[in-house]
């Protein structure tokens, strides 16, 4: 029921890797499209129906932070980014313009396929119906309308930032949330850098709903990035 | 300079002046010009002695012998030394006393200007030496220019010998004789070695010659010898100003070819880091594109079929060399201190948790416990790099320790310090191992070398890191079998 025939841009300079992207995504029934150069990528997105871009950090022509800028100012489509490791700090600044996810490389065929997944379910969410109102990942459940917090039977006892963060991370689901982007939901726009309220707050967060914080099954820890909330479904 | 031996040639002159003197007194007296005219004529004749001789006791002698000459032959009864007027006692002892004055006066000057030309000609070697010095670019020309200039001036054979950065002698040394500059092979039977301790406190003398330390600002440089021979008081000054000048010559040139050497290392160290550091990146492209289409086969394949176990085992030894070529990059930047370390307050239960997440990947079949403070530890670090640290510690562990025997990482606070362990079960560290664990390229010779490769990055890097921030990492054999590798970061910002 995925998919949907998408249509999905692949911006890759390396044509082994954009091969195996393709290959994949084909094999999931999606359409590919693929770009070497991001001026080739601004020209397919203006003129064909593109419903999520892959964006390679390493293209040889433009800035990855430039694309995401210009993009912005017309659509809102999905866009995930690839970036090698030393890429750091340009991923974390295409995620905080707007980027919806990240791949390092190398990543996974179904890894790749499940960003694809959570993204284009955003994106319907966004577009379609209201939300629902209430949130489950395995065990752990939120009910919006009645502001409480489940972990199987028993509700857990959470304060209202905690209940904030999980509902944040909750109704972006499986996608990753920089550092900067949570600070700004929570403790809003002025708030600026405290990353260590953030680590306080979702370290309290985790020994309420997490066996063990060193192995945490819910709230995920993307180094240097921020957090994603695990995407187990039942 | 008072005990000057005895000269003929001087003697005479004192003779011959002091005759040619009383003749003209007698010219004088006979043509009735006064007595005074004669004192005078005695008191030059004196001054002239005093000029011309070598030494005051030639002027002496004939201060003292004018007088006699003049009381004998000018004074009634003349051709007596007896005196008919009391007054000219007077006379005689003035003169005496004018006499002895003036020729003393004349030796002190004569040997003032006699030391001002020493002084002049010792300036002027010095200055030689030092302007030959300032041109040498080599040992070689220094000991050269410096054994030239003190055998022209102490009109002698010399030899230099260098000594090396630990005070051992060089094989050859150097020899002045004749003119000439020549190398020479150190006779195995010089003992120069066994004296060279003495010489931190002087001069040495021995039965063939005298030696002279060179010394430098930080050790002795080298060893003057030159040959058995008494050295004035000026002599000694102005051999110990020409040393000090060659000694400086050596400090500076040896100074400058370590600035050389230092800048020619940098260079090859910088450009083996570059070269490093492309190859790494190149290698990364297509090894994504390698992990991925691995992948990709191994997908495709049935689960019996040949072809997935080998498209897995592409893709780990693939993942092996993306982790390498990490590894690799990762080093060159923080040796080169280009990999700016950005510290933020973090959670060690999230450093730890990636760490272990990565692990799941890699060893999925592995169990891996954790072990942490209930309190929550922010400690300043740079994540990405702890992760990789206790990756690589974690990778370790696993490769050398049998499935199903414990792994563990531990955190707890001590003293201000957030400790770190990640301990195993496994076959432990080799005793021969242990100081050489964390060097880079180092690779047990034990048995299991092979069987479980490690590319010898993995620990160094752990080391880098560990340093980098301030802290540090060790390695121990563990009570029961197994290793323990421990390392401490400061939990304080400013703690480094």
């Amino acid at each position: 029921m995925n998919s949907l025939h998408e249509h999905i841009l692949v911006v890759e300079d390396d044509a082994q890797i954009r091969n195996f992207i393709c290959f994949t995504l084909e094999a999931e029934a999606y359409v590919c499209v693929t770009a070497a150069t991001a001026e080739e990528a601004m020209r397919l997105l203006a003129a064909e129906p593109i419903d999520l871009m892959l964006l390679d950090l390493g293209l040889p022509d433009l800035d990855g932070t430039e694309v995401i800028r210009r993009l912005r100012t017309w659509s809102e489509m999905p866009v995930i980014v690839v970036s090698a490791r030393d890429q750091d700090k340009e991923k974390v600044a295409v995620l905080d313009l707007g980027a919806d996810d990240y791949l390092t490389k190398p990543f996974s065929a179904s890894e790749l396929l499940a960003r694809i997944r959570v993204a284009l379910r955003h994106m319907y969410k966004q577009s379609g119906a209201k939300a629902n109102p209430v949130y489950q990942a395995g065990e752990l459940r939120l009910d919006a309308e009645k502001r409480k917090v489940y972990l199987g039977e028993s509700e857990i006892h959470v304060t209202p930032m905690e209940y904030a963060l999980l509902l944040l991370l909750f109704k972006n689901q499986g996608k990753v949330l920089t550092t900067s982007v949570i600070l700004r939901e929570i403790w809003g726009a002025g708030y600026g850098q405290d990353t260590q309220a953030l680590r306080t707050l979702t370290a309290g967060l985790r020994r309420k709903i997490e066996k063990n914080p060193a192995k945490p099954r819910y709230i995920l820890t993307e180094i240097g990035v921020g957090y994603r909330l695990a995407e187990e479904r039942e | 300079m008072g005990n000057r031996r005895f000269s003929w040639m001087d003697t005479a002159k004192v003779v011959l002046v002091m005759l040619l003197a009383t003749a003209l007194g007698v010219l004088f007296a006979f043509l009735g010009f006064p007595e005074t005219n004669i004192v005078l004529v005695y008191l030059a004749a004196v001054l002239i002695i005093a000029r011309y001789t070598h030494g005051p006791g030639y002027g002496l002698a004939a201060s003292v012998l004018a007088t006699f000459a003049f009381n004998y032959f000018f004074t009634d009864p003349r051709f007596t030394f007896e005196v008919s007027d009391t007054s000219y006692l007077i006379t005689f002892a003035i003169m005496t006393f004018t006499a002895i004055f003036t020729s003393t006066l004349t030796a002190q000057m004569k040997r003032s200007a006699r030391q001002a030309l020493a002084r002049e000609q010792d300036t002027q070697a010095l200055y030689q030496l030092t302007n030959h010095l300032s041109d040498a670019q080599s040992m070689e020309a220094i000991g050269t220019a410096a054994l030239g200039s003190i055998g022209q001036t102490f009109g002698c054979d010399a030899a230099l010998l260098f000594l090396t950065e630990k005070g051992e002698a060089e094989r050859s040394y150097l020899q002045y004789a004749a003119g000439n500059v020549i190398h020479r092979e150190l006779d195995a039977g010089d003992e120069v070695a066994s004296r060279i301790q003495l010489l931190h406190t002087g001069c040495v003398e021995t039965e063939s010659g005298q030696e002279w330390p060179l010394y430098g600002q930080q050790r002795i440089l080298g060893v003057l010898r030159l040959p058995r021979m008494a050295l004035s008081d000026a002599q000694r000054q102005l051999l110990c100003s020409m040393l000090e000048s060659i000694a400086m010559a050596i400090d500076r040139l040896s100074a400058a070819q370590a600035q050389q050497r230092y800048r020619e290392e940098s260079f090859q160290e910088r450009t083996r880091s570059n070269l490093l550091r492309a190859i790494s990146h190149d290698l990364r492209t297509p090894l994504s594109g390698i992990m991925g289409t691995s992948e990709m086969i191994r997908n495709l394949s049935a689960q019996g079929d040949p072809r997935r176990r080998l498209a897995q085992d592409i893709w780990r030894d693939a993942d092996w060399l993306r982790a390498l070529v990490e590894n690799i990059l990762s080093l060159t930047r923080l040796e080169d201190g280009r990999l700016q370390i950005e510290k933020q307050p973090e959670a060690v239960e999230e450093i730890v948790g990636s760490a272990l997440a990565q692990m799941e990947r890699r060893a999925p079949d592995r169990e891996i416990d954790a072990e942490l403070p209930e309190e929550l530890l922010l400690v300043p670090m740079d994540a990405k790099l702890i992760v990789q640290m206790l990756v690589n510690l974690l990778d370790n562990a696993v490769r050398h320790t049998p499935p199903g025997n414990e792994i563990k990482v531990s955190v707890e606070k001590q003293d201000g310090k957030a400790v770190f362990s990640v301990l195993d079960r496994g076959e432990g560290i080799r005793e021969e191992d242990l100081p050489h664990l964390f060097e880079r390229f180092y690779t047990t010779r034990g048995k299991s070398a092979d069987a479980a490769r490690g590319v010898g990055l993995g620990l160094s890097i752990c080391d880098a890191i560990a340093r980098a921030h301030g802290g540090s990492i060790r390695a121990q054999s563990r009570e029961g079998g197994g290793a323990v590798f421990t390392f401490e970061l400061p939990m304080e910002e400013d703690a480094q």
